[in-house]
């Protein structure tokens, strides 16, 4: 099996703040991994310095063998990484068509004035993650939150994604919406996409992921197969707080 | 047309033309991309100091003066604000306001020789004749811009730049290297102001720099895009030829600069109104008269 | 050399008043207001017709020239930020109208003309072969007394601290029961008073015209934003540097008297965008 992404004792200080303390991990290519923590345990510190909006302070990020670490966010993107946020944040003013032209755009100026924009592939695009046609000429601005992670998703499959970070990909979805989500990212997953998926709700994302971590104040305290991470004395410390755990 | 309406009229229409030219080319920055600048005098003034000091110290003829001279603005326009757009927000602002004041106090001290100091320059050479060869060819420079821009904008680039105006951090999320977008859409915008600040030299024949490097015409430029609609292309247009022909319809009744305080009143009610524009209540109400969905485009 | 120690210091401490307004606002909302110059502007001006025009005591003039700014703030925040809901864009863009309208409405009440603001405390004194004006010195202790009263009021009092927090974290502010609109509202009150305050004293060191919020407004711009936001300390110190620069500068060139400061302001907006003494902004 081929290893999709490597990171290595990674640390990141702000100031005297450790945000992420001594992190490693690996995930295979068509492999789904949880990342589980209470708030404020550094998970989305962890997306950004994988995606390269941060920069580690030190310790490796390695992309199908290759170091990335010292890559732009566009260019870690052009190589096949691409991530959704807790909030999501579309191009609130464009349809969702244009939405997705954005996320299927080339970074080079020359063919973006003088190129043309590929009706064809945006359609596919949409309707991959449930759009219909008519909806690709909504505004994004009117779109229900389910309605926006479809919308992100989408955009992040465009850029050429193999490997998707998730970031709270259930936050603020009605029951339906869940499994309307889940049910696209199990396709996804058949169709052989790698994730990195964060979620506080652990009953949506079991099925979703092979093998889970835990972290906490960003240090990592389990490791391995969902149920097992989730029995970890240590995560239903962190999770649940000091006074329920020895009962 | 021209030889139904006054000389007044005429010059007024000029105005506007220049204006609309102006407040295009900050709308391509600004408007699109929301890195609001407040410098834009400053890139209209080197391309006017550039061609007049060209044409007038030099004796270049204004065929080639004019390209000159918007040469000169992408390229200083460039060197100096390129630093600058890696700055975000208010602060991007500040350093263009701070480049604009920069340029005020530097052309009166260095080389008045060729800036003509606090003076200025004049006797700039004319391009046309008479005020209806004037008028045509500031109509023709601004229907051409604007049918530049508009082709520009129409592409995936314009809608990239947009997009940036809206969460710029999602368009790097999306794999687009914000800074060469910011920087072509910068190079464009000087391109503009470049442009109509050389023809604007040569026909009012003169140049002051309290008058070019100056916050009431910043004022002006900034209030015709955000009036019109910033975003469009017919926006800065409308926009320009609406608040010239306000200031002129003042100028019997307030002849000074007392106009600014109900012209300034009129914009800053309207702005805060609607943020989008005479554009967008136009559009708006043409809308409620049909009973159509309101359509969040301009 | 004393000279310009004298004098740097002197407009180093009118500059750190007027600035002091301008670095409050955007500290706390992380909004520039472009109309910040207008409160100088007002206050100058009705200090003048209060005292000059009326006839009144100083003390009316100075009461009516911070009673306008303050009510010029409270009116500003009411009005343009909270209509505007925050958004920055749309009120510096606002905020930069009103100052042209503001302007305007000076020209239509007083004219186009500048007028002498009388000192305000007549007189002269040689200190060390420098020549300075009892107004001038008396404008840099006020200065002095405002700047140290405002520090006291932000770390000692409870509204103080809270416009601290809310500086610091507007959300965590919240949460942690700060009114942040409140402070908010109170923070364009103080600012407000101090630029009407600084205008009165900065009328009367240079002129009072329709265009002089212009120059204030960008000394303010190029303080706060070399020194850092929402850093007392800071602004202090900028304040000296700029004021020192401009008296060194024009005892030797006076035409390039602003260019070092526009120099300085871009040269630490590129180099060091959280200016020298500001802490770094987490997003």
């Amino acid at each position: 099996m081929t290893i999709a992404l490597e990171v290595s004792h990674l640390v990141k200080r702000f100031g005297g703040l450790i945000a992420t303390n001594d992190l490693s991990f690996t995930l295979n290519e068509g492999e789904s991994l949880g990342l589980i923590g209470p708030n404020g345990a550094g998970k989305t510190t962890v997306f950004s310095q994988i995606m390269g909006e941060l920069r580690q302070t030190s310790g490796t990020i390695c992309y199908f063998g290759q170091d990335i670490g010292g890559l732009s966010t566009p260019e870690r993107i052009a190589k096949g990484i691409g991530r959704t946020y807790q909030v999501p944040r579309p191009f609130s003013d464009l349809t969702v068509r244009e939405n997705i032209r954005v996320g299927l755009m080339p970074d080079s100026l020359i063919s973006m004035i003088f190129g043309r924009s590929d009706q064809s592939k945006e359609n596919e695009l949409g309707q991959s993650v449930g759009f219909s046609i008519r909806d690709l000429d909504k505004s994004a601005s009117e779109l229900a939150m389910g309605d926006l992670r479809k919308l992100e998703l989408a955009r992040t499959l465009a850029t050429g994604a193999r490997v998707l970070l998730l970031d709270e990909v259930f936050a603020g979805l009605t029951t339906g919406e869940i499994s309307m989500i889940s049910d696209l990212l199990k396709d996804l997953r058949r169709r052989g996409f790698t994730f990195l998926i964060v979620s506080h709700d652990l009953p949506a994302m079991e099925p979703l992921i092979d093998k889970a971590i835990a972290i906490e104040r960003g240090t990592m305290i389990a490791e391995g197969v969902f149920s097992d991470v989730l029995a970890n004395h240590d995560v239903r410390a962190s999770y649940l707080g000091d006074t329920d755990v020895g009962s | 047309m021209p030889e139904f309406v006054e000389r007044g009229t005429l010059r007024t229409m000029i105005q506007a033309c220049y204006l609309a030219i102006f407040a295009m080319s900050w709308d391509v920055l600004s408007g699109r991309t929301g890195y609001i600048s407040f410098g834009h005098p400053f890139l209209i003034g080197i391309g006017a100091y550039s061609t007049a000091i060209l044409s007038k110290k030099f004796g270049v003829p204004p065929e080639y003066s004019i390209p000159l001279a918007i040469v000169i603005t992408m390229f200083g326009g460039l060197v100096v604000l390129l630093p600058a757009l890696r700055i975000k927000g208010s602060y991007f602002a500040l350093v263009t306001l701070a480049f604009m004041e920069l340029m005020y106090q530097l052309v009166q001290v260095i080389r008045p020789d060729l800036t003509g100091g606090t003076r200025g320059i004049t006797g700039i050479k004319s391009l046309t004749r008479g005020a209806e060869a004037g008028y045509e060819l500031a109509v023709t420079l601004m229907l051409g811009v604007a049918l530049g821009l508009w082709l520009l904008m129409r592409t995936r680039f314009g809608t990239a730049l947009w997009a940036i105006g809206m969460d710029e951090d999602s368009v790097r999320g999306s794999g687009l290297s914000t800074t060469r977008l910011k920087t072509m859409a910068f190079l464009v915008s000087a391109l503009v102001a470049g442009l109509g600040g050389a023809y604007y030299a040569h026909y009012t024949g003169s140049l002051a720099p309290r008058a070019l490097f100056d916050i009431d015409f910043l004022f002006t430029i900034i209030v015709a895009a955000l009036i019109g609609g910033a975003g469009t292309i017919i926006g800065p247009m409308f926009g320009a030829f609406f608040l010239i022909f306000l200031l002129e319809w003042l100028r019997p009744i307030l002849p000074g600069a007392e106009r600014y305080f109900v012209y300034g009143g009129v914009a800053l009610i309207l702005y805060m109104y609607q943020p989008k524009g005479l554009v967008a209540i136009a559009q708006s109400l043409r809308d409620r008269v049909r009973g159509d969905n309101y359509d969040h485009r301009a | 050399m004393t000279q310009i120690l004298i004098q740097g210091m002197l407009l180093s401490g009118l500059y750190a008043l007027i600035a002091m307004g301008f670095m409050l606002i955007f500290s706390i909302g992380r909004t520039l207001n472009l109309a910040y110059g207008a409160y100088l502007l007002v206050g100058g001006y009705v200090y003048f017709w209060l005292c000059q025009q009326m006839g009144l005591p100083q003390i009316v003039g100075f009461a009516g020239a911070v009673t306008a700014g303050v009510l010029m703030g409270l009116l500003k925040h009411r009005l343009i930020v909270k209509t505007l809901n925050g958004d920055h864009v749309a009120i510096e863009i606002s905020t930069l109208i009103l100052a042209v309208v503001l302007q305007a409405g000076v020209v239509l009440l007083f004219g186009d003309s500048s007028k002498i603001l009388l000192p305000i405390v007549p007189g002269v004194v040689t200190v060390a072969g420098a020549q300075v004006t009892f107004n001038i010195l008396t404008a840099t202790l006020i200065s002095w007394a405002v700047i140290i009263g405002l520090y006291l009021y932000i770390s000692r009092t409870h509204t103080g601290r809270a416009m601290q927090a809310v500086s610091m974290d507007a959300k965590g502010a919240a949460l942690s029961g700060v009114d942040p609109d409140r402070i908010n509202l109170i923070t364009w009150g103080i600012s407000g008073g101090l630029g009407a305050l600084g205008g009165v004293f900065f009328a009367s060191y240079t002129q009072l015209y329709p265009g002089m919020w212009v120059a204030p407004l960008i000394i303010s711009v190029a303080v706060v934003i070399v020194g850092g936001i929402g850093s007392i300390l800071g602004t202090l110190v900028v304040a000296h540097i700029v004021g020192f620069m401009e008296v060194g500068v024009s005892s030797w060139s006076p035409e390039l008297r602003g260019v070092f400061t526009m120099i300085l302001i871009v040269a630490v907006l590129v180099l060091r965008p959280q200016g020298l003494f500001g802490r770094e902004e987490t997003h």
